[in-house]
């Protein structure tokens, strides 16, 4: 095959055998070189990205509001008419109320704790199925740099790991390659969460003698990495050992639904509380929003 | 005209890929829509496109997922590139051969994934990824291309029918 291509051709094969040598030799370099040289590009997409984002939601909208309603039967077409068009505006005052409230509650919490975080929209999610990952509609020209953590009223959500000019991609703490210090809130024993394939959450290496039971709330530790002390992150709902194991582990129901989540916030800086004293922080709002079904 | 359908294919994909496809999602499993089209375009347009198209919108889609940037740039890029090799010798194209083609690069695809970036820590987490992920996910992809093939398929024949009438009717 190769001798059949002449010409450029077989000089772009060449650039691209190179690029992939450069990548499995200097995986850390070339993600550098990569992301620089594709800055410009994926700030054009992000605003397709965007606009389709927006249109989605008006069409998601428009189909619980009326589409998702038309189970009509032709006996009280007239009625039912009625009552459709009454629910609509019915549902677009509560879809309205619903928002309001639910950005109120995220400013009132973002100007009570978090005065330097910046609030985004959820906009999409990864674009492979192999990481668990969203979208936000800011980037860096919002200060949203990788690293930085995301969370919402309810709790941790996970980290920054990518930003282009206008969009951020963020790493949830349900996927495996997440690891943030916690600790059991009740027996103050600490551990790692992280997250598995099947988009729970585990918080591991949990000392053996740990009187950890199903219930304990585990909240981050802010040992290591971007997250503060306190934010409160599942419930541990079953506790897992083996015979061999030298520590134990806990399968947790997070607090944050993260199927649907819809505005986050995401930590630009420590607070000046964090910097001077590492304790805990106020606990988090208690919210109904974004948090698991029962 | 070929060049504007690329250029609309690299921009529009990935958009499409991050936002509505969730709406389509299958047990939480998307198909991959660069993948397909890397595989299509390889296949209907020879290697040299398919590789170009597979790295491109590979290099895009990285931005948008939150695993390291080369990784689908290198997956999508040798997947146009397959199928634009063994599109060359397969003598009788149907959606049949670009269904068996896109499942077996989807399938490669994910085995790239799963040894490279993911941290697999016992046999059952990779027993879950394969049938949850993976398999799930290249067959779906491969109905999705099916379906893509037969009405690129159809269109073309559709454009050619008329062509050909055109040229009946006006000598």
């Amino acid at each position: 095959m190769y001798r059949s291509i002449t010409g450029p051709r077989r000089a772009i094969l060449l650039l691209f055998l190179l690029l992939l040598a450069l990548i499995f030799v200097l995986p850390r370099q070339s993600q550098d070189v990569l992301q620089r040289m594709g800055g410009p590009v994926a700030e054009i997409v992000a605003l397709p990205l965007q606009g389709i984002a927006a249109f989605t939601g008006g069409i998601q909208h428009l189909w619980d509001g009326y589409v998702a309603l038309q189970d009509v039967h032709l006996e009280n077409q007239r009625l039912r008419r009625e009552i459709e068009f009454l629910r609509g505006q019915n549902n677009e005052l509560r879809e309205v109320a619903s928002g309001s409230q639910r950005l109120s509650r995220l400013l009132g919490f973002k100007q009570r704790h978090w005065p330097q975080a910046v609030a985004t929209k959820v906009i999409g999610r990864d674009s492979t199925n192999w990481y668990r990952g969203l979208v936000l509609d800011k980037g860096e020209h919002a200060g949203i740099r990788p690293e930085m953590g995301v969370i919402t009223p309810a709790g941790l959500v996970g980290r920054v790991v990518k930003t282009t000019a206008f969009t951020s991609i963020v790493l949830l703490v349900a996927d495996p390659n997440t690891a943030v210090t916690a600790l059991i809130q009740r027996t103050r024993d600490e551990g790692i969460v992280t997250g598995t394939l099947q988009g729970l959450v585990r918080l591991k290496y949990i000392p053996l003698l740990s009187p950890v039971r199903e219930g304990d709330v585990v909240v981050t530790s802010g040992l290591a990495g971007k997250f503060p002390k306190g934010l409160m992150v599942g419930v541990v709902k079953r506790i897992e050992k083996t015979e061999d194991d030298l520590f134990k582990s806990a399968l947790l129901v997070p607090v944050v639904d993260f199927s649907r989540l819809e505005e986050v916030l995401v930590i630009t800086s420590p607070r000046p509380s964090d910097e001077a004293r590492p304790g805990p922080v106020p606990p988090t709002v208690p919210s109904t929003e974004g948090t698991p079904k029962p | 005209m070929k060049f504007l359908i690329y250029g609309a294919l690299l921009v529009g994909i990935v958009p499409i890929q991050t936002t509505i496809l969730g709406h389509v999602s299958i047990a939480g499993i998307r198909p991959d829509l660069c993948l397909v089209t890397a595989v299509l375009v390889g296949f209907t347009r020879g290697p040299f496109e398919g590789l170009l198209m597979g790295v491109s919108l590979g290099y895009i889609q990285g931005f948008f997922s939150a695993g390291q940037l080369g990784i689908n740039l290198f997956t999508k890029g040798i997947a146009g590139l397959l199928a634009g090799a063994g599109g060359k010798y397969v003598a009788n194209a149907t959606p049949v051969t670009a269904v068996a083609m896109v499942l077996g690069l989807s399938i490669l695809s994910g085995v790239v994934f799963l040894f490279s970036d993911r941290a697999v820590e016992s046999s059952t987490d990779l027993f879950q990824a394969l049938w949850s992920i993976l398999l799930l996910q290249s067959a779906y992809d491969a109905v999705v291309a099916g379906i893509v093939y037969r009405v690129i398929g159809f269109r073309i024949r559709k454009v050619q029918g008329l062509e050909h009438s055109f040229a009946r009717l006006f000598p």
